[in-house]
C-alpha cells in the first residue's frame, strides 16, 4: 500500500485567508486541497482573478500541495437562495458559466479534477425535465473539460436529484460515457445514503473516481461529523481505495467545522494517518500472520492513545483461525499493561473457544484494575467457572472497582454469601463497604 | 543544568539515587539492557527484565520526575550461553515497543565467534526496527575491539550516525570519530575515564557526536558522573551552552532518531501506581 495522500476542504477554513488555511494545512503535513471557489477564498468573479490565479498557483507549488476545485459555494451566485440557480434551474448559465470559469481556474492550478454536483430538483420542476437540463448542462461541460484535459468529478449528494451511485451510472449513460466525466465519492455520503457498504461503495465507484471527500456521518443523517463521531470503519474504506488503485487526494470534508479549523484538521490528520496504518498492517498480518508480533506494539504509538485498544482488537481480526489462539497467547505473554489489556478485550469478537481463558485467569491474577476488569468482561464472564468468577467479582470489590464497568452480573447464592461475609468484614473493621455490594446483595445489579 | 544520561542501569538503583539525580538536573535516562553480575541462565528471565526495563522502571523513574527510556538486546557476555539464544527471536517484539528507543548493548565481551554472530544479526534488527544502536567495546584488547567494532558496523550497511560506540577512552576515542559514528564515554570513580580526563577529551575533540555517560550499575559506580563532568567542564571554562549540547543536546538528537523518544516534563502523581504497586511503603 503506497498510503493516500489526504488534502483537506478550504470550506472547513471559511475563517481563514486562504494564504493562512493553505500555510496551516502544509504545516500540518496535508499533501493538498479541495479548494471551494467562494467569494472569500479565489473568488472566480474577481476584476483581478489571473493574477489572483496565478499568485495562488505559485503558492501551491512553493508549499508542495496538490489541489481539486470544488464548486459547492452555497452563497456565490444568488445572495437570497442557497446554491441557486443550479443546472436544474430553467435559467441555469450563471451556474454554467460559474463552472466554466471553474474548470479553467482548475487547468491553470494544474488542478487534479473539477467537483460539481446537480443541485435539488426545484419543486416546479418535473423529474424528466431536470434529467434533460442536467444532462444538456453536463454535455456542455464535458466539452469545455475535455478541450483543457481536467477530470470532471460529478458529485454524488444527498437530497439532490443525483444522490446515488445508480443515479451516476444513469447519468454517464446518457452522456455516451465521456473520458473526462468522473465522479467525486463523499465516503460519508455513502454510508448515509447507498445500500451497500463503504467499501464496495468504492469498489463500485472506482473505475469513475477522480475525487473523494472523506468524513464521518450515520445511516440516514446528512451531517458531516468529526472522524469517530459517526458509524464509519475508515482502515477497510482506505483499504478499498488503495485497491482501486486510486491515487488522487482524498480530502476531509467538513464544512461546518471552520470554527475550529486548525484543531478539526489536526486530529482529522492524525486520525486518517492510524487508519490508513491500521489498512496497512491488516494487509501485511493477511499476507504473513507472523507480522502481527512487531506491529502490535506499534499501533498506540501510530493511530493514538484513544483508538489504540479497538486497533489492536482490528489487527486481532486479521488473523487466520489456526494460528489465533497462540499468537494471541504469546501476544498477551510479550505484551504491556495495554497490549494485554487489548488481547482480553478482543476475546469476546475472537473465534478462539476455551483457548483464551488461561489468558483470563492470569489477568485475574493481577493487582492491575484494568485488566482484572477487561478479564471480567463478555468473555470472560460468560466462559469462566463459577469458583473462578465469584471470586473475580468479589477482587473487584475490594479493589474498588465499579461493578458496572464489568457488565452483567451471574449472581447466584455463592457469590451473595461471599460479598456478604466481606461486607460485614468490613463493618466490623469499621471501614466503608463499597455501595456496590448492598445493591447486589439487594438484588438491584 | 539540564542532563539526559544516555546510559545508566538504574534497575540497580536505589529511590534515593533517583532523588539525588533529580535534584543535580537530571531530567531523562536511558537505561540500556545489560547483564546483571550473574548469568542468566534462561530466555524467561529476559523477557521479565525487558518488561520491567519496559514498565516497572519507567513508572519508578517517573515518580522521581525522571523520564525513562530503553534499550533492548542480547548483551555480548550472554551472547555465548546456548540458553539465552532464543532471545533473539523474541527481539522484534520488543524492539517495536514505546519506550525502546535503541537496540543495547551489543558488541564485543570476549571477541568470540557468537559474539560475532549475535552482534551482526542484531545490527540487522536495528535496521529493520529504524533504531538507533548503542555497542559497547569490551574491557579488555579495547582498541583491538573497537576497530572490530567499526568493521562490523561497517559490514552492516548502518548509518554510521545511528550509531554510538560506548566505554570509548584516549585510545579509542580518534577511530570512532573517523567511522561518524557517535563516541560514548562512561565516567567512573576510581577505573577507566574520569571528569578531569573526559574534559581532556572533549577539549581535544570538540563536543559533536559526544555522549557522556555514568553507566552506573550494581558495581561501584555513581549516578551522579554526567552532572559532574558537567560541573568540570564549566570550571575547565567551557560555556553553559557547550554543557548544555554535551549533556542534553547531543543525547537527545541521538536517540531521538527513534522517534520515540518523550523528554516532556513529567507530571509528578504521587498517588499513581503501576499494575497496582507503587513505591511508597507503609503509606498504602
Amino acid at each position: 500500500m503506497t498510503g493516500p495522500r489526504f488534502g483537506y476542504g478550504t470550506n472547513g477554513f471559511a475563517n481563514h485567508r486562504l494564504g493562512d488555511a493553505l500555510r496551516l494545512l502544509a504545516d500540518l503535513g496535508y499533501e493538498g486541497v479541495a479548494l471551494t471557489l467562494d467569494h472569500q477564498h479565489l473568488d472566480p468573479f474577481s476584476p483581478t482573478l489571473a493574477a489572483d490565479v496565478a499568485a495562488l498557483a505559485k503558492d501551491l507549488d512553493r508549499l508542495g500541495l496538490a489541489v481539486v476545485v470544488e464548486t459547492g459555494a452555497r452563497y456565490l451566485l444568488d445572495p437570497w437562495h442557497k446554491h441557486a440557480p443550479t443546472l436544474l434551474h430553467a435559467d441555469s448559465e450563471p451556474r454554467l458559466d460559474l463552472l466554466a470559469a471553474a474548470i479553467d481556474i482548475a487547468a491553470d492550478l494544474g488542478a487534479e479534477a473539477v467537483s460539481f454536483w446537480s443541485g435539488v430538483r426545484p419543486p416546479d420542476v418535473p423529474e424528466d425535465v431536470a434529467w434533460d437540463r442536467l444532462v444538456a448542462g453536463c454535455a456542455r461541460l464535458v466539452e469545455a473539460a475535455t478541450k483543457v484535459r481536467v477530470p470532471l468529478g460529478f458529485e454524488l449528494e444527498p437530497g439532490m436529484l443525483v444522490a446515488d451511485l445508480d443515479g451516476f451510472d444513469r447519468l454517464r449513460a446518457r452522456l455516451g460515457d465521456p473520458e473526462f466525466f468522473g465522479l467525486t465519492l463523499d465516503v460519508g455520503h455513502c454510508r448515509c445514503v447507498e445500500p451497500a457498504s463503504v467499501p464496495d461503495c468504492v469498489r463500485r465507484a472506482g473505475p469513475h473516481l477522480v475525487n473523494v471527500q472523506i468524513d464521518d456521518m450515520r445511516r440516514d443523517v446528512h451531517e458531516h461529523l468529526g472522524f469517530g463521531e459517526g458509524e464509519i470503519d475508515f482502515p477497510p474504506v482506505l483499504a478499498a481505495l488503495d485497491e482501486v488503485g486510486y491515487r488522487g487526494l482524498v480530502a476531509v470534508e467538513l464544512p461546518r467545522h471552520s470554527h475550529a479549523a486548525p484543531d478539526t484538521a489536526r486530529r482529522s490528520l492524525t486520525f486518517l494517518r492510524g487508519a490508513a496504518w491500521q489498512a496497512d498492517a491488516v494487509a501485511r498480518i493477511t499476507a504473513d500472520p507472523t507480522a502481527i508480533r512487531a506491529l502490535f506494539p506499534v499501533a498506540r504509538r501510530r493511530c493514538g492513545p484513544e483508538v489504540a485498544d479497538d486497533v489492536r482488537v482490528g489487527l486481532l481480526a486479521a488473523l487466520p483461525p489456526d494460528v489465533l489462539a497462540d499468537e494471541i497467547t504469546s501476544l498477551y505473554r510479550f505484551g504491556d499493561p495495554a497490549e494485554k489489556r487489548a488481547v482480553l478485550r478482543a476475546l469476546s469478537v475472537l473465534p478462539v473457544g476455551d483457548l483464551g481463558l488461561p489468558l483470563v485467569r492470569d489477568a485475574l491474577r493481577t493487582n492491575d484494575s484494568t485488566l482484572v476488569t477487561a478479564a471480567l468482561g463478555p468473555y470472560g464472564s460468560a466462559g469462566l467457572d463459577a469458583p473462578a468468577y465469584r471470586q473475580g467479582v468479589l477482587k473487584c470489590v475490594f479493589m474498588g472497582i465499579p461493578l458496572a464497568e464489568i457488565g452483567a452480573l451471574r449472581v447466584d447464592d455463592e457469590l451473595r454469601r461471599m460479598l456478604r461475609a466481606f461486607a460485614d468484614e468490613r463493618v466490623a473493621a469499621g471501614r466503608p463497604v463499597p455501595a456496590d455490594v448492598p445493591m447486589v446483595l439487594a438484588g438491584e445489579a | 543544568m539540564r542532563v539526559f544520561d544516555p546510559h545508566v542501569h538504574m534497575s540497580s538503583r536505589t529511590t534515593d539515587d533517583y532523588r539525588a539525580m533529580r535534584a543535580a538536573g537530571v531530567r531523562a535516562v536511558v537505561e540500556p539492557a545489560f547483564w546483571q553480575g550473574q548469568p542468566r541462565t534462561s530466555v524467561g528471565s529476559f523477557v521479565d527484565y525487558f518488561d520491567s526495563l519496559l514498565g516497572w522502571e519507567p513508572f519508578r523513574a517517573a515518580q522521581f520526575g525522571v523520564r525513562h527510556h530503553c534499550a533492548i538486546a542480547l548483551n555480548p557476555k550472554e551472547a555465548n550461553d546456548p540458553r539465552c539464544l532464543d532471545v533473539l527471536d523474541l527481539l522484534p517484539r520488543y524492539l517495536a515497543k514505546d519506550g525502546v528507543v535503541a537496540v543495547g548493548e551489543v558488541g564485543y565481551d570476549s571477541m568470540t565467534p557468537e559474539e560475532d554472530r549475535v552482534f551482526a544479526a542484531q545490527l540487522e534488527l536495528a535496521v529493520e526496527a529504524a533504531l538507533p544502536v548503542l555497542v559497547h567495546t569490551p574491557h579488555r584488547d579495547k582498541a583491538e575491539g573497537t576497530k572490530r567494532t567499526l568493521d562490523v558496523v561497517r559490514e552492516s550497511g548502518i548509518a554510521p550516525d545511528l550509531v554510538v560506540v560506548d566505554h570509548l577512552n584516549e585510545l579509542t576515542v580518534a577511530v570512532v570519530a573517523d567511522s561518524g559514528c557517535w563516541m560514548g564515554f562512561s565516567i567512573y570513580p576510581d577505573t577507566k575515564m574520569d571528569e578531569r580526563r573526559m574534559v581532556a577529551v572533549l577539549r581535544e575533540h570538540g563536543t559533536e557526536r559526544m555522549l557522556v555517560n555514568s553507566a552506573a550499575d550494581w558495581g561501584s559506580s555513581d549516578p551522579l558522573k554526567a552532572v559532574k563532568t558537567g560541573h568540570a567542564m564549566l570550571a575547565a571554562g567551557f560555556t553553559a551552552d557547550d554543557v548544555d549540547k554535551v549533556l542534553w543536546r547531543n543525547p537527545a538528537e541521538f536517540y531521538g532518531k527513534s522517534g520515540r523518544l518523550d523528554l516532556s516534563e513529567v507530571d509528578v502523581d504521587p498517588n499513581a501506581g503501576f499494575q497496582g504497586s507503587s513505591v511508597r511503603r507503609g503509606q498504602g
